[in-house]
């Protein structure tokens, strides 16, 4: 990406190229340097982080159960085994990978000798990530079923977490399983109804449409709150945990946003492509699944992502039905009048982890898209 | 080239087509017989890109008869309430050669070369690929069945499209400018690979401005003129010597060069 081997004349192209751009430096890198310099030292000598990981189990799983806490190392270790597949999708399993993740299993193992004692299970979840990225890198066949293997991964934690009851369900837990859940849902849902916008049949476009376009003029909170209230009133023979619903809710208001993404995929593949499979004799359904829908997810990935990021980032509002996800669970810390003056900390821990998380989704994104743009896999 | 004779493999007899109130195609009689090449020359505009676009179902037509191989094209009528058996069948057993070429750019030229055969003819991958590489050996591309459409010229992606369609092991080809796309270059590369299937006694109808190449290998040669088709000769008179004042004038203009 960049020349680091003439340092003098990448500096000059860089920062200080012409008079502007020497201005905007002189200001902008002292700046960088005060504020990097003025939160390191807030960070290590004044904080009081002992608020942070004395409540860390509420913060990571809210009121899940302390004797169940092995489910979900479980789960955790079955969602990182997840990132590390998409991870040999995206990239090589390489030296570098290979020294970060002895490096990064090695810090938790020594982490344990004087923090807390949950660092051995941080361990094998990071391990897990980075053995399953080994294997998938030399196995195309994992590779490429990466939608299928995603989807058990998916049943399988929820089913791993479920003997605790979801309402127990809180904290970072509960934002990732909502989001995994919302995310690997809304894109099935969102091809079926941006195929069924451009239907041939009458009845089943309109209906589509009139979802999409009401789905996208609502605020997400009314139709969380709507799906919330409703289903005990119209169903109350299957009574279903407020997570279940607020995921219903999630799930049905970003579906209609996956939809119209995928439809300007599908916008974008030319009439060429239908034409030349549709005189090979392919049938309409593979035409769709083996020709139009793979190039036209390929246009639609950015925006997806954009939508992964928005579930993840939109999770706490999930509060309005009485969950506690992350966000909220930091906020209950808070209100304990013995945390009252660890306010800055609580919070940048959040952002701290909120952005941790965000950028490894946007990463992967950039990731993926740039493998996909080169058009080849080899 | 001797004239070619035999069963008729597509029958077309008062062809209407409409592009709403634009009369494209008006009451076109045409036959072709098994082992025929057929060119078909005409101003743009005319009508002749649709003209061999019906004939595997790309384009619908609203009136007249329409036979390929035994079967009947459905109408635009008929297609409309979902009536596809005879399109189908036609389709398998005519291949289409695009003007863009139309390659599968997420798919490998393999892959682009099997998956007709493979979803379609319901034949093994093994099988499909073996014949997938004798088919890259025939067009000069035997070491390019790994890499995408996208890395190759356009000469190179146009053989991987005939390869394409000679996959499905079709009765009759259709070809719609295959050569109009390409840099000067690489025409004659496409041409060649043309000219050894008609030997091979394909049947093919080639809509081309490549006149001498039409005057060399086709068995007959038509002019469609606004729609209709004006004339229709074996290429030495058809070029030497035509009957309509409309065709002279088209053949003057495009000769000259």
């Amino acid at each position: 990406m960049t020349n680091f081997h003439n340092l003098p004349r990448w500096l000059h192209v860089n920062l200080f190229a012409k008079p502007f751009d020497a201005a905007l430096t002189l200001i902008v890198l002292p700046l960088l340097f005060w504020v990097g310099w003025a939160f390191a030292h807030w960070a290590v000598a004044v904080a009081d982080w002992s608020v942070v990981l004395g409540s860390l189990k509420v913060l990571m799983t809210g009121l899940f159960p302390a004797d169940k806490m092995w489910l979900v190392w479980i789960a955790a270790s079955l969602i990182s085994g997840l990132i590390g597949l998409a991870s040999s999708v995206t990239m090589p399993f390489g030296r570098a990978a290979q020294v970060f993740g002895f490096l990064a299993v090695a810090a938790a193992l020594v982490a344990s000798a004087w923090t807390t004692s949950i660092a051995p299970q941080a361990a094998l979840a990071i391990a897990v990530l980075f053995f399953v990225w080994a294997i998938g890198h030399r196995s195309e066949a994992l590779r490429e079923n990466l939608a299928g293997i995603a989807f058990g991964v998916l049943i399988t934690v929820l089913l791993v977490l479920s003997p605790a009851g979801p309402s127990t369900w809180g904290g970072l837990l509960l934002s990732v399983v909502l989001t995994l859940t919302a995310a690997l849902l809304t894109i099935p849902l969102g091809v079926l109804l941006a195929f069924g916008r451009q239907s041939r049949i009458a009845s089943l476009r309109t209906l589509c449409t009139l979802y999409i376009e009401v789905m996208r003029s609502v605020p997400l909170i009314l139709v969380v709150y709507c799906i919330w209230i409703a289903f005990p009133l119209v169903l109350p023979q299957f009574p279903l945990a407020d997570v279940v619903r607020g995921l219903i809710g999630f799930t049905l208001f970003y579906c209609a946003y996956a939809a119209e993404f995928i439809r300007s995929g599908l916008q974008a593949v030319a009439r060429g492509q239908t034409e030349a499979a549709e005189s090979l004799g392919l049938s309409d359904m593979d035409t769709k699944r083996i020709i139009i829908l793979p190039q036209a997810l390929r246009v639609a990935v950015p925006g997806l992502v954009g939508n992964i990021l928005d579930i993840f980032n939109y999770a706490p509002l999930v509060f309005i039905i009485g969950l506690t996800d992350f966000l909220r669970a930091g906020q209950m810390i808070l209100a304990n009048p013995e945390n009252s003056g660890r306010t800055y900390e609580v919070y940048v821990f959040l952002f701290l982890v909120y952005f941790a998380v965000g950028s490894v989704i946007t990463f992967q994104a950039r990731r993926l898209e740039q493998k996909l743009s080169k058009g080849m896999r080899k | 080239m001797t004239i070619a004779q035999g069963e008729a493999i597509v029958r077309i007899a008062e062809l209407n087509k409409f592009y709403g109130s634009f009369h494209v195609l008006k009451d076109v009689d045409l036959t072709v017989t098994r082992g025929e090449v057929l060119v078909i020359v005409g101003a743009s505009g005319s009508g002749k890109s649709t003209l061999i676009r019906c004939v595997n179902g790309l384009e619908e037509y609203q009136s007249g008869i329409l036979e390929v191989d035994g079967f009947q094209m459905p109408r635009a009528e008929e297609r409309e309430f979902g009536e596809v058996k005879g399109l189908r069948e036609i389709r398998k057993g005519v291949g289409m050669v695009f003007q863009q070429f139309n390659l599968f750019p997420h798919l490998t030229v393999v892959q682009n070369i099997t998956l007709g055969p493979i979803r379609v003819r319901g034949k093994s991958r093994a099988e499909a690929e073996a014949q997938a590489m004798q088919l890259l050996e025939r067009v000069g591309l035997s070491d390019q069945a790994q890499k995408y459409p996208g890395a190759l010229s356009g000469g190179q992606q146009q053989r991987v499209a005939i390869a394409r369609s000679l996959a499905m092991e079709p009765h009759l080809m259709l070809f719609d400018e295959p050569t109009s796309a390409l840099d000067p270059e690489m025409v004659g590369e496409v041409l060649d690979v043309m000219r050894e299937l008609a030997h091979e006694g394909m049947t093919m109808m080639i809509v081309t401005h490549e006149m001498g190449f039409a005057r060399e290998v086709s068995d007959r040669v038509i002019y469609v003129d606004q729609g209709r088709i004006t004339e229709s000769g074996r290429p030495d008179e058809f070029f030497d010597n035509p009957k309509n004042e409309r065709t002279r004038a088209f053949l003057s203009r495009v000769l000259k060069h």
